[in-house]
């Protein structure tokens, strides 16, 4: 079996990852550990066996963060003697009884083994609420059995802001929520609220505890990713507070209705057709330019570095780029993208990042350079001409897509150290 | 009061015995499959396994998800692994697995059968259940290999002179040439270094492992297969680290000694009758893997006194099952005049003078942090002298 099928043999249905996976050495995309620590002021805690414990404490070591981060290491012992609860509640205790600081917030997360023994973990969080009422405890779970139903990390999200409380909403302060990236000068969003004079709070901007709690009292919440789905839709029912999705794609008349209906679920103006127009006319002088400098040069796209492979892929062949390849292991957009794609491009190669027959792979690439969006399609064609970003990296319409020309023409022009730079994990995190 | 392994408000953790299994068995042509959900495979590629990027050893996880593990479905794995073997050809599987598996009582020697009538390759189950540290992975992996594809008999065939390394895994002695200082170290006074088990041989010379009159125990990973090959062919063990001149005479002494008489031997002496994680203050603290840690407190122990400011030095290592009491290595660490051990451990010290700690990484602590700065420390040329420079 080849580690890749063509577009057109395949079936919109599509997904790797069902089964027998493969882990390459690309470490960018952030994990549960990264997206905890954006949370100031506040303490990790992981409740887990030994195995599921060395991942995340050497991602945080990796951070220099272990000073906001301890563990409970679940033994054999607590299996048989049933204790796992007073094994969270003593070892919670323990943590807080020597921290040099008392955090603000504990995110406490659980994990596969909870579930299956039937742990009373909520229980136990009530206890250490009564007993430590000035910090705010919060369940979290690092439960990857349970991925069928909530992966770990849009269910991260959600309870992330469960630390928020109902409180008066301001009408003019949004939040964006599930971001890794803040969003501010490659966003049209930000720009048109700005200009609104309406503020955005963000996570991963906030200073302080206070800073974050903050983010209770906005009118909104806009999501830009599939994993804060679950996010924005509890805070509606739990806050009162308006969801507003936006598609982090790369269709212009999406892009313009995303940014009307956001517009009008906050009262404020939409850009104007005069705006729109020399949006429009900036980024397609953008993408003429970049085809000029790229030329035929074959391109492969990956899912870590934006949410939308296919479309972008789709988007750069409409602009006359050779796409060879898009890495990517579940199909997530929608039909109409796909079948596009299938007709267009019927040979494009789809590669499966996770799938057992790509880790014999011949990395490299045929010609004298290829250029890689993304740090999968860096690394499995083996080429230092890349853009090395992560979901999206705060791009986000026009603007967002002006960014990417400008970061695609740099990756052609200059070579970056792929092998060291794809290995660090959470690219763009703490440690990065 | 009950000592608390559970709890670490500021230490890291060693890593698993899944990890273990896959680092023992990596050179060898196989296909390890990780019975867990997800994760297992990432941290052990990403943290403990210094070759992943440039070769294309085979290591996978099973993405064993909730409705498998409830309906015990293991059809999922034996049709996955099969396919996968079906195109890739490994020479064996190796089946071993999280905590999940544990719980759900599942049955490796049952559904490693299945796999091996399906696909007509060897497949060891190795029933790791990732609540264990990799000194259990190791030498469950090494065991089984050995059970299956080596055979005692050809103990009879040893040369007088013929010993085994075994516990060598990155883990412990990393991708830096300490593997190749073992090697070389015996072999310069004399010894055939039949097999270094596993770093740096291939499937067929592991199947001569019995070809040997001495298992030299390196780390306390090889613990595990030394017992094993004791039980099976009688040879005889030497637990022991050659670290350093005087350290690495006394285990190739014990090594002698050893084939001579055919009996068991360690080659660190004797660090007093303290308690498991009591240490006597005012010494020099060695933290680490069992035979790493009471090798290298054996090298200081035998300079000069005033090469080690007249202090005594002892070890303190983590238990296999258990790992390490926080509370206890927090108040060795305080109570000691020096401390040698991985990076990750300074955070005990919180405003005590860091000039005390001398750093010495170890993988299966820190993983990949401090890589770059794993000494060369195998063989008679690490001057453990210099070592302890930083300190007096």
């Amino acid at each position: 079996m080849l580690e890749f099928q063509r577009i057109g043999d395949l079936e919109y249905e599509y997904n790797a990852d069902l089964g027998l996976s493969y882990a390459s050495p690309v470490r960018g995309v952030w994990n549960i550990v990264h997206i905890g620590t954006l949370v100031p002021e506040a303490h990790e805690i992981f409740v887990c066996p030994t195995s599921c414990l060395r991942g995340v404490v050497l991602t945080t070591a990796e951070m220099g963060a272990m000073d906001r981060l301890s563990t409970i290491t679940v033994g054999e012992d607590n299996i048989l003697d049933g204790d796992m609860e007073e094994a969270l509640q003593r070892g919670a205790e323990r943590v807080i009884a020597e921290l040099p600081q008392r955090p603000r917030a504990m995110l406490i997360y659980t994990s596969c083994i909870h579930h299956f023994l039937a742990v009373n973990y909520q229980r136990v969080y009530r206890v250490l609420r009564e007993k430590y009422p000035d910090i705010d405890f919060i369940d979290c779970y690092m439960d990857p059995i349970m991925r069928r139903t909530l992966p770990a990390i849009p269910s991260l999200w959600r309870q992330i802001h469960r630390l928020l409380q109902p409180c008066e909403k301001n009408p003019k302060q949004v939040n964006y929520v599930g971001n890794c990236f803040a969003y501010g000068p490659y966003c049209d969003l930000t720009q048109m609220l700005e200009s609104a004079g309406t503020a955005v709070l963000q996570l991963n901007t906030c200073k302080t505890y206070d800073e974050f709690l903050k983010m209770a009292s906005s009118c909104a919440n806009i999501t830009f990713h599939g994993a804060a789905v679950q996010a924005a839709k509890d805070m509606r029912l739990r806050l009162g507070q308006e969801w507003i999705p936006v598609r982090p794609g790369y269709c212009y008349d999406e892009i313009d209705e995303d940014l009307r209906a956001a517009a009008a679920a906050l009262g404020i103006e939409p850009p104007s057709a005069e705006e729109t127009r020399l949006q429009r006319e900036l980024t397609e002088a953008a993408v003429a330019e970049t085809r000029a400098l790229i030329g035929a040069t074959p391109v492969s796209v990956d899912y870590t570095a934006v949410d939308r492979p296919l479309e972008l892929a789709l988007y750069l062949l409409d602009h006359g780029f050779t796409v060879e390849s898009v890495f990517v292991d579940v199909f997530t957009e929608s039909r109409e993208i796909f079948e596009r794609l299938q007709g267009r491009i019927p040979e494009l190669r789809i590669y499966q990042s996770l799938g057992w027959n790509i880790r014999r792979m011949a990395r490299g690439h045929e010609g004298e350079r290829l250029l890689a969006v993304g740090q999968k399609s860096a690394y499995f064609k083996d080429t230092n001409h890349f853009v090395n970003i992560i979901e999206g990296e705060g791009m986000y319409g026009y603007r967002g897509i002006r960014r990417l020309m400008e970061l695609m023409r740099e990756a052609y022009r200059t070579e970056k150290p792929m092998r060291e730079l794809v290995q660090i994990k959470g690219w763009g995190c703490g440690c990065s | 009061m009950k000592r608390d392994y559970q709890t670490h408000v500021f230490t890291s953790t060693y890593t698993a015995d899944v990890s273990g299994v896959c680092s023992a068995l990596y050179e060898l042509g196989g296909m390890t499959v990780l019975h867990d959900p997800s994760g297992c495979n990432s941290t052990y590629s990403t943290h403990d396994e210094p070759r992943w990027f440039d070769t294309d050893s085979l290591m996978y996880v099973s993405g064993l998800d909730e409705i498998t593990a409830v309906m015990g479905d293991d059809n999922v794995l034996i049709r996955d692994v099969t396919a996968a073997a079906n195109d890739l050809h490994p020479r064996f599987i190796t089946l071993c697995g999280a905590s999940i598996p544990h719980i759900i009582a599942f049955d490796y020697r049952g559904v490693a059968y299945l796999i091996e009538q399906a696909c007509g390759i060897p497949v060891l189950p190795v029933p790791t259940d990732g609540l264990k540290s990799y000194v259990s992975g190791v030498g469950m992996a090494l065991s089984a290999w050995l059970d299956r594809f080596a055979d005692p008999a050809a103990h009879e065939n040893a040369a007088e002179n013929a010993v085994n390394l075994v516990g060598v895994t990155p883990l412990d002695f990393s991708v830096n040439g300490n593997a190749e200082r073992l090697r070389k170290t015996f072999a310069a006074a004399g010894f055939a270094v039949n097999c270094c088990m596993a770093m740096g041989e291939s499937f067929e010379s592991m199947a001569n492992a019995y070809r040997a009159r001495a298992n030299i125990v390196v780390s306390s990973a090889g613990r595990h297969a030394a017992k094993r090959m004791k039980k099976k062919a009688g040879i005889p063990i030497v637990e022991g680290l050659p670290i350093g001149r005087a350290q690495t005479e006394a285990v190739l002494r014990a090594a002698r000694e050893t084939l001579a008489d055919g009996s068991d031997r360690t080659a660190w002496g004797a660090f007093g009758n303290t308690g498991r994680y009591t240490v006597p203050k005012g010494g020099i603290l060695v933290i680490g893997e069992e035979v790493f840690a009471k090798s290298l407190a054996a090298a200081i122990s035998l300079l000069p006194a005033e090469k080690r400011g007249g202090l005594a030095a002892y070890p303190l290592w983590p238990d296999e099952d258990e790992g390490l009491p926080e509370r206890e290595v927090i108040d060795a660490v305080r109570d000691s005049a020096v401390v040698i051990a991985d990076p990750l451990y300074k955070v005990v010290l919180r405003g005590s003078d860091p000039a005390r700690f001398i750093e010495f990484p170890h993988e299966a602590y820190s993983g990949r942090i401090f890589r770059a700065a794993l000494p060369a420390f195998a063989g008679p040329s690490f001057s453990v002298e210099g070592l302890l420079k930083t300190a007096f």
